[in-house]
Parts: structure tokens; sequence; C-alpha cells
């Protein structure tokens, strides 16, 4: 029934040689980028990332978006610190509220999508105006360091052998990354929540006609998209230093370009979180590889809106011949 | 025949500004086939929708197995075994067949979606029904025949009481529709109470017990099949004897220039090879099954889908003699005199949120402009002008298309071409969703506008319609031509024969 | 009420853009009322009113055209700021005359223009996915070729290009608003008197129809979006003429700000029906809240948090509409 495929007919193994590819290329121009720590940092600044890219990819397969994903990160990330610092919050219970934020967030897009029926662009840039809006209510908050009581958050992501100068550090956050990623994957594929998802993107009406609670899926699906944003704000926290009030606009292209890299249809109905997972790293790649061969940090911009632009293309073209050789 | 397995009476229904179903009864039993039939818009389906619980009804009663029963959406009434193959196909292209049979209701392990079980059930059921398809396959990689199959094995795999086949046949080969038929009778043989919507009086005659009749909303009774004619039935449908005579003769003069030559069309799986000649004056019948690719070579020439290869030649008015013309999209189309009336008005042939003005106009904006700015008075003379002339039932040109009736809005599209003053036109199902009264005036319309030189392919499924209309008959099948004939010597049987020639 | 609606003035303008006046000078009584020293500082609120006006109107009523059409273009925001950069470098740093800034600030919201509406017409790729992408692109293209620097246009008190500022006022005569509303009215003779603008709505209500009615749509949805980006440039020029500096790396607010005004003023976002006069009433109603909610002590914040929330109700109301309307 269904016609052989070169692999080269699927968009993941592409964007995987185009990670390869930069990999290669910073290899061969950059000396910095050889060491151990630079890995150790691109993967440091990968995690948020793929997280959201896990997240958004759910909205994504639907046909929608969730634009909030950038500034709501940031946003969780603020709240929860400022209560830690000032109320003196756990950091475990602040983790949960961080899961717990993104969650509510998600499941207002839902409702906003799903049940009233608001094009998902233009709902998700709303509440990404309102997010970023409380977030710059809020006042610039670190999260306690790694050597600051309540620090153990980071080492999620960073396991530590040793001290001193022979110190040698593992990112066991890839390997949480990649266990997450087969978890969404069955998910995707093998329950009924990811079956309803691609059903939902494929064709709404039919779905719903089968007797599929369409409106209570399609809430889950920006809920699931949330509540990996909330852990998106977790990861975000152990990374960066201070995070910054009004900040985080920009950064849902990070996850939403990644998506697409890793080959979702623009128009929904298809989508695979390995292949989120991969395109993510190619944005990372472009985003923390830039200044290792001489390139100011703001290209990575232009780079990644040229990145979205052109593998939506693919998509589409790939489409338009399939359909004229029908 | 069985007992009575489910009844409706005095069933209301009204949507704002229609009273779709006025108090009507129906009752279907086990064990029997029983056919539903009326005119476009008589409200079978709405009668349908208000069983499956798609429409909440507004009075009357359904009884079901002995219980009064109201169904709130499909999924109720297909746990409680009544089950609707719909017409539009209801299936998720991006899901595998199997995937989409069990949608809903999937087995699981755990949490984990048991797909194996999913395609061994789907082989099973298959089997049983005597289809040959992969349960692996994707949905949207399947022939329209083959999904429609799927849309029945999945409603039969609900251990169905009571099936509802809304229109099953419309998008059938007949091959297809045989298998079909086979399988109608093995569940009228297990009991099943089925429920067949239908306009083909052949397949009402072979394959029903009864016959219940609806005209515009209202119930108009209940006939046992084997006891009446087709005319009853017609005449119970229509409410008077208005059964057409075809037409014998072209009136087509035989010296008649030809005004549009295509030679060796070819566009996709749907066009294959097609060549036909249209003359001046001539209103040309394009019969064959639904998906014989009638649709598809229309739009073809018309620009709106891509084309592989052929020639199109148009009449050039100037010199008198046919012209190849290049033809990429709609807009040359236009610019060569061509008009394209959609069987789907809504989607591609009006613009219903704007006004019969601005509809009218809208194929040739550039002549009721002064520079760049619209000469608003010479639109609405114009317009006006054509309200008058073809009697669309309008308060006003500035109405809102959406707010017509379906033989009205055909009128504003007819409009739009003949403001264009395009000489070809061609009406793709012209009189589908228009009721009897209106569609008498829309054929008036079309042989006044043949009368006048206007020349018109007519693509239809309604045998009536093309043994009325047509001075010469196109026949196609599986996207290609499979014959050509005289209105003279066409008979049902003989456009039959050719319209299911390449069928196996 | 059924003889204020009959009344031929208010059928000639619509009864919901009476509505909305009427909401624009209650709001106005309201602050006046609310914020202490709202009324006494008078003139002077009004006048940052009016400022906010010149520039967000632009921007309003170019995405008015876009809209219409059925798509979005929520670059516009960024793209206006990266026109000022990038006109401010060149009056700045490559020491051209003023003149010809201003004619590359509008040359560069024309090429935006140019660009997204080839990439969404011809080459079908999603709106919202180009905006996204064009989003960053312009941030990006802003901060890479000013070096990420901040640029600043000459103040009236400037001997020399002083003349600059008398875009927006003339010795306290706020011709601003005179080309403004001359603006709008150009706007409002194209979307209803010409053959573009009866093409964009109708394509905006059903595409397939008007393209098999032998019109080029392609080309028409096209020009739609490069009155956008042209739209975008003249905001730039008002932006600078009177606030003078601009930062590279801002302008996402905007957007939101822009299509609240729209959508307020009765433009559906499904596309096919677009109020020139409604927008330009939005856009006033948008301004006014900015400056209230300025004036009562708030900061840009709240601002984002209630334009996101006006943008959610406004185009659910459309939603509702249509709905009842089937």
């Amino acid at each position: 029934m269904t016609k052989k495929k070169s692999i080269f007919n699927d968009q993941r193994v592409i964007a995987a040689l185009v990670a390869v590819a930069l990999t290669v290329v910073y290899l061969i121009f950059s000396k910095e980028f050889r060491q151990y720590s630079s890995f150790l940092s691109m993967l440091d600044f990968s995690y948020y990332d793929i997280l959201m890219a896990f997240g958004v990819t759910f909205p994504l397969i639907t046909g929608g978006v969730d634009l909030s994903i950038g500034t709501g990160m940031v946003c969780y990330a603020l709240i929860a610190g400022q209560l830690v610092r000032n109320n003196g919050l756990p950091v475990g219970a602040a983790i949960v509220l961080c899961l717990l934020l993104g969650l509510a967030f998600g499941i207002i897009n839902g409702i906003l999508v799903g049940v009233m029926g608001l094009a998902p662009f233009i709902a998700t840039l709303s509440t990404c105006m309102i997010t970023r809006g409380v977030g710059s209510a809020l006042s610039a908050t670190p999260w306690p360091t790694l050597q600051q009581p309540g620090g153990w958050f980071h080492s999620i992501f960073k396991w530590q052998f040793g001290t001193g100068r022979s110190a040698f550090k593992f990112p066991f956050g890839i390997v949480l990354m990649l266990i997450l990623m087969f978890v969404l994957e069955f998910v995707l594929n093998h329950t009924k929540f990811g079956r309803y998802t691609i059903a939902i993107g494929s064709n709404r009406e039919a779905t719903a006609l089968s007797g599929i609670n369409v409106k209570f899926y399609h809430v889950m699906v920006y809920a699931v998209c949330g509540l990996l944003t909330g852990f998106a704000a977790v990861a975000y926290a152990a990374v960066t230093p201070t995070v910054q009030p009004g900040t985080g606009a920009g950064l849902e292209m990070d996850g939403i370009g990644g998506v697409f890299v890793g080959g979702v249809s623009a128009t929904g109905g298809y989508g695979s979180i390995i292949g989120s997972f991969i395109g993510t790293m190619v944005i990372v790649l472009l985003k923390t590889g830039l200044p290792y061969i001489g390139l100011q940090s703001n290209w990575q911009q232009i780079i990644t809106g040229a990145v979205l632009i052109i593998s939506v293309m693919i998509d589409i073209v790939k489409k338009r011949r399939a359909a004229a050789t029908a | 025949m069985g007992d009575v397995i489910l009844t409706m009476k005095g069933i209301d229904k009204s949507f704002p500004g229609v009273h779709a179903l006025d108090h009507v009864d129906f009752e279907v039993r086990s064990g029997e086939v029983h056919a539903l039939m009326g005119e476009n818009g008589a409200g079978k389906s709405t009668l349908m929708k208000v069983l499956t619980g798609i429409y909440k009804k507004d009075s009357g009663t359904i009884t079901y197995q002995g219980k009064e029963v109201e169904f709130h959406n499909t999924r109720e009434a297909q746990d409680a075994g009544i089950v609707i193959v719909h017409q539009e196909l209801n299936m998720v292209g991006d899901l595998t067949v199997a995937q989409n049979i069990f949608i809903g209701r999937e087995p699981t392990k755990g949490i984990r979606i048991d797909d194996k079980k999913m395609i061994e059930d789907s082989k099973a059921l298959f089997k049983r029904l005597k289809i040959d398809i992969d349960p692996r396959a994707r949905m949207k990689d399947l022939t329209v025949g083959k999904q429609q199959m799927c849309e029945i094995a999945k409603a039969i795999s609900h251990d169905a009481k009571v099936i509802i086949f809304d229109e099953p046949s419309a998008a059938l080969t007949e091959k297809e529709i045989e298998d079909l038929f086979v399988i109608i009778r093995d569940l009228r043989a297990q009991n099943l109470g089925i429920v067949y919507i239908s306009h083909r009086m052949d397949e009402i005659k072979v394959i029903t017990d009864r016959v219940t009749v609806m005209r515009d909303g209202g119930y108009v009774g209940t006939l046992i099949t084997k006891d009446c004619t087709k005319e009853d039935i017609i005449n119970m449908m229509v409410g008077r004897v208005i059964y057409e005579e075809p037409k014998t003769h072209s009136m087509c003069p035989p010296d008649a220039p030809v005004v549009l030559k295509v030679e060796h069309l070819n566009a996709g799986r749907m066009v294959q090879d097609v060549s036909f000649e249209l003359h001046k004056g001539e209103i040309l019948g394009f019969s064959g099954l639904m998906g014989a690719g009638r649709t598809e070579t229309a739009r073809a020439i018309f620009g709106a889908d891509p084309k592989q290869s052929g020639k199109i030649s148009v009449l050039d008015k100037a010199s008198g003699q046919l012209k190849e013309v290049t033809i990429n999209s709609p807009e040359d189309a236009v610019k060569a005199g061509i008009g394209y009336l959609s069987e789907d008005r809504r989607r591609y042939g009006i613009v219903v949120g704007k006004s019969i003005i601005e509809n009218s106009t809208l194929a040739c904006l550039e002549e009721y402009t002064h520079g760049i700015f619209i000469d608003k008075k010479k639109e609405k003379q114009v317009t006006e002008k054509f309200i008058d002339e073809l009697a669309t039932k309008t308060p006003s040109a500035d109405q809102l298309v959406m707010n017509l009736s379906g033989g009205n809005q055909q009128k504003v599209v007819i409009a739009k071409w003949l403001v264009k003053n395009s000489d070809i036109l061609i009406f793709d199902e012209p009189t589908r969703g228009i009721d009897v009264g209106a569609k008498n005036e829309i054929y008036k319309l079309m042989n006044k506008l043949a009368a006048q030189g206007k020349s018109i392919i007519m693509i239809s499924s309604e045998m009536t319609e093309i043994l009325r209309m047509s001075d010469r008959i196109v026949i196609m099948c599986e996207g290609k031509k499979t014959g050509e004939m005289d209105i003279a010597e066409a008979t049902q049987e003989s456009i039959m024969d050719k319209a299911t020639r390449n069928i196996s | 009420m059924e003889k204020i609606k009959q009344n031929p003035v208010v059928r000639k303008i619509g009864f919901n853009r009476v509505i909305l006046i009427g909401v624009l000078i209650l709001m106005y009584l309201v602050f006046c009322v609310a914020i202490k020293g709202f009324a006494a500082a008078g003139m002077n609120h009004f006048m940052n009113t009016l400022n906010y006006v010149y520039f967000l109107g632009f921007l309003s009523l170019g995405v008015t055209f876009s809209i219409a059409t059925g798509g979005i273009d929520f670059s516009i925001g960024p793209v206006m700021f990266c026109c000022a950069l990038i006109g401010g470098y060149c009056f700045n740093s490559y020491k051209m005359p003023l003149g010809t800034s201003i004619v590359i600030i509008i040359l560069v919201g024309l090429i935006f223009g140019i660009f997204n509406g080839y990439m969404i017409a011809y080459q079908s790729i999603p709106p919202f996915i180009i905006s996204m992408a064009s989003m960053n692109i312009a941030k990006g293209v802003g901060a890479v070729f000013t070096h990420v620097n901040s640029q600043s246009f000459p103040l009236s008190s400037d001997p020399v290009n002083g003349w600059f500022s008398n875009i927006v006022s003339y010795k306290g005569f706020p011709t601003g608003f005179v080309l403004f509303l001359l603006a709008a009215i150009i706007c409002g003779i194209i979307m209803y008197n010409t053959r573009a603008g009866r093409y964009i709505l109708c394509l905006g209500s059903n595409e397939e129809a008007v393209r098999l009615s032998g019109v080029n749509t392609r080309k028409y949805k096209m020009i739609a979006y490069v009155i956008c980006g042209l739209m975008a440039g003249i905001a730039a020029v008002f932006f600078v003429a009177t606030y003078t500096t601009v930062q590279p790396g801002y302008g996402d607010q905007y957007n939101n700000e822009a299509i609240a005004g729209c959508v307020m003023g009765g433009t559906s976002m499904t596309g096919g029906i677009a109020s020139i006069l409604g927008t330009v009433i939005g856009v006033f109603i948008i301004s006014l809240l900015q400056e209230g909610i300025l004036a009562a002590g708030f900061g840009k914040d709240i601002q984002l948090v209630v334009t996101g929330i006006i943008v959610i109700v406004a185009v659910y109301a459309d939603v509702t509409a249509r709905r009842r309307k089937n």
C-alpha cells in the first residue's frame, strides 16, 4: 500500500544531518568549541528549549500554536523564584509551583482555543503579552545557586563527581530529556490522548462526530504544553544566574522553530517528538554555536527566522508535489 | 420483516427562518431495509440528525426498543446501537484504516492502545464483509470508494441494531454498489433495521422493502416497495406529476461553429486523455458516476487545478477561427471567455458574506472602475438589470448573498458570468441543493442562454436532467471519456453502459 | 434603541462604531474622575494620548488590511523598530541627510511587507509562521545593523533638523493628527472604493470563490501585506519623530496593541469584514487606555496584561457574533 520512500523524505533525517554538519563546522573552525565545557554549556542552554519544543509539538500537531511558551516560562520562573527568595518557599515546592502555573496557563489557553473557539495564534499571542506583563511586574530574582540551600535542583541537570580541578560534570539533563522524549513519543503514538491530538489536527469535525469529546482533548493538548513549559521554567532557572523580568519574548521561537525543523506539518495532523528533539538541537547549535565562529549572537534571530521559513517551505513543497502526482 | 424497533412520532424541528421538520413520522422494523426518499432539502438528513443526536428536536417522541429515548450526541446513539454512515465522509485522513474504525473506543492494555488487536479485529471485519483493504494503510491514501467501505465497516463494527446509510452509493462504482447490496442483504438477514437514503430510484426498487417519502420537511406517506411503481414514488416526492420528457433531438443547428476544442487533456489520475468539442449554442451534457472525473476535467479546463498536458482552443471572435489558448489559472480561462459554476456554490461559487452587487461584478470589476476607483452606480445598475432578467428574488441588490435561497444564489452566480459576458459556461451540477420549482427555472434559463448563443457544458449526475437538457452527451468513467452520443440516440441504458465501461 | 439604530447618520457609520465612540468618551470621563490629577493635567494627557495614536494608528491601519484577508501580521511592531533603527543608523553613523533616512525607514517597512506578502500569497506559508519568522528577523536585523546601539533622532531644538518633529506637532498644532486622519481616509478609500480593497475583502471572505471568478487572488493578498509593511514603515517615522530614541530588541508589545485597536473596531479576525473608521476609534481607545494606566501609576506591565485581555474579549465577541449568525 504505502510506497517505499527514501529516508531523505523524512525531515528528521535531514535535520539530524544538518545538526551533524553544524557540529563539524564548529569543530573545525573553533578551538573553544572543542572543549568539554563548551559542550556542557551548550547542553545547559538546550534543556529549556527542548522542553518548550516537546510541549508545543502537541498544539502544532493540532494545527494550532502556543506563542506564550517563552514569556510564560520566564513568568513562572519569576513568580516561583520570588516566593523562594522573599517568602522562604522551599525549592521543591517552587518546582511544583512552576509546573502548576504552567498547567494553569495551559488550561486557560486550551479553553480559549478549544472551547471558546479563538484562533490559536491570537489567543496565545494575548496570553503571551499577559504572562510577559505579569513577569515584568516582578523584580529580578535569582533562584538559589548551587552552593546555597535549595541549590540541589541544579544537580537534576548536572551531576558533579569529585571537587576542585579534577571535578567531572556529567550532563544528566540530557539523559532526562532522552527519557522524556521516549515517554512523550509513546504518549503521542500509543495513547488515546496522542491519537486524538493527531485526529483533531487532521479533521476536528470528523473526530467530534466519532463521539470523542474534542473540546476536552483540545484543552488537554494545551494543558500538556503548559505543563512542559512549567518544567522548562525550572530548567531555565537552573541555568540562568538571574531570571530577568520582562524577558522571554522571542524564546518561543527556539521551541517552535525546533519543532518545525523536526518536520511537524504546518497544517497539522503529523508530528514527532523525536523530530522535535533533533530540530531543537539544530536551533540550539545555531544559537550557542554562532559566537564560536565569530558571528554576533543577534545573527541567531535572523537565522532562526530563516530556518523556520525554510523548514515550513520544505513541508509545503513536498505536499504540493504529492498532490500533483495524485 | 420483524417487530418495530424504532418509532419516530411527530418530530418537529425549526431553524431560524426554516421549518425543517414538520411533525414527521417514521418507523423501522428489524429485518427490513427502509428507504427514506425526498427531493434535496426535503428533510431526510435533518430527520436522521435528530435521531442520532446531532440536532435537538423541538417536539415529538423517539421510541427505541420499546423505550422513549433522546440522544444528546452521536456517541450516545452509537452506544445504544444506532449508527449512521454519513454522506460526507467522516474520516481522519492522517490516521490508519484500523485507527479510524476504532476511533473513540480503542482497545487498551493499561494506557497503551492495543494497535495489534485493532488491526486483527479490522481484518476479521473486512473478511466478514469480503472487502480487501489493508487496515494499516493511511486513510487519505485510499480511493473514495474504499474510504466509504471503511465507513460502513466502522458502522457495522458498532454492534448496531439500526444502521442508517445516507446516500452510500453516490461515490461508489457499480461493482462496489453490488458488494454493498450483498452486505446490506446480509445485515437484513441478521435482523438489523436498515434505513437507506438515496436518490436513485432503481436502487430503491432493488434493495428496499418499504419506502417513506418526505416533502418540504413534512411526512408524505409510506409504501411497500414491491407494490408501487417508480411514478408513484416520484409523484409523492414532487407532489405533482412532472415526469419530464427527455429531449428528442438536438436544438443546436448541425452547422454551428465549434467554440471550444479540448484535445488530449491530462490532469492527474482523474483526467486521462480527454478530448471533445463544444458547439455554439449547444448544451453538452457530461454524464458519469460520481468520481468519474467530470468535475476534475472542468476544473482542469478552467485552470483551477494544474494539468499535465493537453491543448485547449477557443473560438476567436475577431477572426472566427479556433485559436489555442494557454490556461494556467482561472484568470486565463475567464479572459478566454469561459465561466465555471461549481457544484459547491457556497465554497466555490459565491462570497456569502458579501452583497449581490459585490458578487455580480466579481469577475469583471475592471469594467466597472474609473482609474482605480469603483463606479458604484454603474455596478448597481448592471446588478439590478440581471436581478430583473433572471427573476432573482431579493428585496434589494445590497442584500447579502447568505440570506438568499439556494436557487437564488445559483442565479447570482449565473449573473456573475453574464455580467462578464462569458460565452462558454460550465455548469457543474446546476440544480444540486435547489428545490423543485427553482430547478425548472434554472432549466429554462439554461435553455434561454443556449438559444441566445451561449455554449454550455452541463455536468450532472441525475440521468433525467441529462436526458432533458443535453443536445449531445459525453460520458466519462474513471477519468477517461468512454462515450459520446447525440441526444436522439441516447437512452438511460446506453449511457449507464458507457458510464460503467471501465469498471471490472 | 431601534430608533437610534435607524438614524441615517448612525446607519452610515454603523451602530457598533457609535457605541465605541461612547466607550471612548466614557473612558475619558472615568479617568478624569477616578485618577487623581488626570483632569487637572488635562491637555497634557490628551497630547500624550495623541502622540501614542500617531504611530499606533498607522500600525493598526496597516494590520487591518492583513486581517481583512483572513490572515495576520504580528511582525509589525518589531518591523517598525527595525525600520527606525536602520534609518537612525544611516542618519547617525553614515551621516545621511534626514530626508534620505526617512525614505530609508519607509523603504525598509515596504521590503518587509513585500517579503511577508510574497511568502504568504505565493508560497502559501501560514501567516502566523511568517509573522513569527519576520518578527525575529526584524529584531535580529535591527540589532545586527546598529551593532546593538540605540539610535537617536533630532529633537525639535535641533537647529538643522528640528523640522523633523513638526511632523507630529507644529507650534502646538497637532500636525500628526491631521496626517493620521488623512492616512485613515486614504486607507478607507482604498478599502471600500478601489478594486484592490474589494478583492481583499472578498478573498478574506471566500478566497477560492474569488480565485474561480478569474481574479489573481495572490496578487491582491500580497498587496494587503505590502500595505501593512508600508504602514509599519510610516509608523516608524512617527514613532521617532515623537519619542526620538529607539532601542534594538523591542517592539513586540505594539503588535498586540495594534491588533487590539483593529479588532475592537469591528474588523473580523476571520477576514472579509473590515472597518477603517472602527480601527481609528479603536486606536484612540487603546491609546487613551495606555495613557490612563500610566497616569494611574501603573507601568508597562499592566498595559501588557490589559491589552492582552482586551484582544481576547474583542476576538471572542466576534466569534460569538459569527456563531449566532449561522
